[in-house]
């Protein structure tokens, strides 16, 4: 353990705190150090893709990231998407077409929705889109609709 | 777990963390797989090193050689254009890893570096004549990949040494193919690499989701002969390859349903290779003649 700084920007607003353990993972610093509780944790072992979260613009597994190692980068979690056009136009998809049940996994396909279609500037197909969540889980089973929301999204550019 | 983190922004500050304990010291590349087994307890590191801010990340071409950078995620290699035109069949043992999100983290290296004997990417590596460039303060040296990987999660890598970067000599024509339960997120249950070298035209034929680590089939390899198999040779080295393999049973497949999956994939990735070398410019001359002689025996044994 060392008393290092952790510091980052977390949805656009710069981070700095003291207290954040060497082993600790990124997911919960998120959720139970900044109060960023949007973020789930499913699994913890990266199969269920809930705690998706944008790192650099990435989509990343926040179970599988320690928080040092995002030191100086920009993190966005679910709370950020608002602020941006593409995380909105996801968000608006998802509401229209009900693409939820309980809503835990919904974070995390919100985020990887929108990492994707910012990662490709010639636009996102379905197919791409699709992909891109893939490694999302919905507990509900309720995929029928998230794939509606998927496909109104139509070919997503940034 | 209770480790304290090192984040090295140079290889020399990253040798100098491995030398300090280097017993209890663990290697962190994307994580995405130690991370788990540093949760379980499965390792007890005192010290872990994050390779991430190191450089090594560069896809290069000179010539028909290529060269990887080990820290390259996953990600940025399926979506280079240079590599899914050259060598689309890395491309698509990539694509099998984890999910999305998780190839934006892991490694190249940190497959390799982790081996184990279920990953995509071995198999495909083995057939292609992989070299790993290790790398430890003042020192440097190749390894092929066989003789990198020796046993389950065991490699030869040193005390100290980093894997820098993986070179495929030439891109040949090849395919990997794999069975899983879930399509993401899932371990193959079986993983087959075929390729055939342009040159000396020999077939070369490597399993993943075997034990105790992947390996060439020489055997098999031998009975698809030097040129375009005949279907015949085909189905013999299928069944070589699903007789040899050694398969256990697991909590992800028997050794029976292995040892089926091998016979089809290997026969569909044979035939895929064929197909695809038949159409490549660099293939010598008699073995397309060969090819020509063959269909009319194909569609008899397809048709059966």
């Amino acid at each position: 353990m060392t008393d290092r700084e952790f510091a980052c920007t977390v949805n656009g607003t710069k981070v700095a705190r003291r207290d954040v353990p060497d082993d600790e993972r990124l997911l919960d610093t998120l959720r139970w150090r900044l109060g960023r509780k949007g973020t789930k944790e499913g699994c913890r072992t990266g199969d269920c893709g809930a705690c998706t979260v944008l790192v650099g613009g990435r989509p990343t597994l926040a179970c599988l990231t320690l928080s040092h190692e995002v030191a100086g980068e920009s993190v966005v979690t679910v709370e950020g998407l608002h602020d941006d056009p593409v995380g909105r136009r996801v968000q608006e998809a998802f509401e229209r077409e009900s693409a939820l049940q309980c809503g835990y996994c919904t974070p995390g396909f919100l985020v990887a929705l929108t990492g994707a279609i910012k990662s490709h500037p010639h636009g996102a197909g379905e197919r791409a889109l699709l992909e891109a969540i893939g490694g999302n889980l919905c507990r509900c089973t309720g995929y029928v609709a998230i794939r509606r929301a998927v496909a109104s999204l139509g070919t997503s550019r940034p | 777990m209770s480790f304290s983190l090192a984040t090295p922004a140079t290889p020399d500050e990253a040798f100098e963390f491995l030398a300090q304990d280097p017993e209890a010291t663990a290697i962190l590349a994307g994580g995405t797989d130690l991370l788990l087994d540093l949760e379980e307890g499965l390792v007890r590191p005192r010290t872990v090193v994050s390779l991430r801010r190191l450089p090594w990340r560069e896809i290069r071409w000179n010539g028909p050689r290529l060269t990887i950078g080990s820290l390259a995620p996953l990600a940025d290699l399926e979506a280079d254009a240079g590599l899914r035109r050259r060598l689309p069949s890395l491309a698509k043992a990539i694509h099998a890893v984890g999910s999305l999100a998780l190839r934006h983290r892991a490694t190249l290296g940190g497959n390799l570096g982790r081996a184990s004997p279920a990953s995509d990417l071995i198999p495909l590596l083995l057939v292609l004549d992989a070299r790993l460039s290790l790398v430890r303060r003042g020192d440097r040296r190749e390894l092929r990949l066989d003789e990198f990987i020796v046993g389950s999660r065991r490699t030869a890598l040193a005390a100290g040494e980093l894997i820098e970067s993986v070179t495929i000599p030439a891109p040949l024509p090849s395919e990997y193919l794999w069975q899983r339960v879930r399509l993401a997120n899932d371990i193959s249950q079986v993983g087959v690499a075929v390729a055939r070298g342009t040159t000396t035209s020999a077939w070369r034929i490597a399993l993943g989701g075997v034990t105790p680590r992947s390996v060439r089939l020489p055997s098999a390899e031998k009975l698809l002969g030097p040129g375009l198999p005949a279907p015949l040779a085909m189905e013999l080295a299928a069944q070589e390859a699903a007789q040899r393999a050694p398969f256990t049973t697991d909590k992800r497949a028997t050794e029976a349903y292995r040892r089926r999956l091998v016979y089809v994939l290997v026969k569909r990735a044979v035939a895929a290779v064929a197909a695809s070398a038949d159409a490549l410019p660099e293939t010598p001359s008699p073995s397309r003649t060969a090819k020509k002689s063959v269909p009319a025996k194909a569609r008899s044994t397809s048709a059966r």
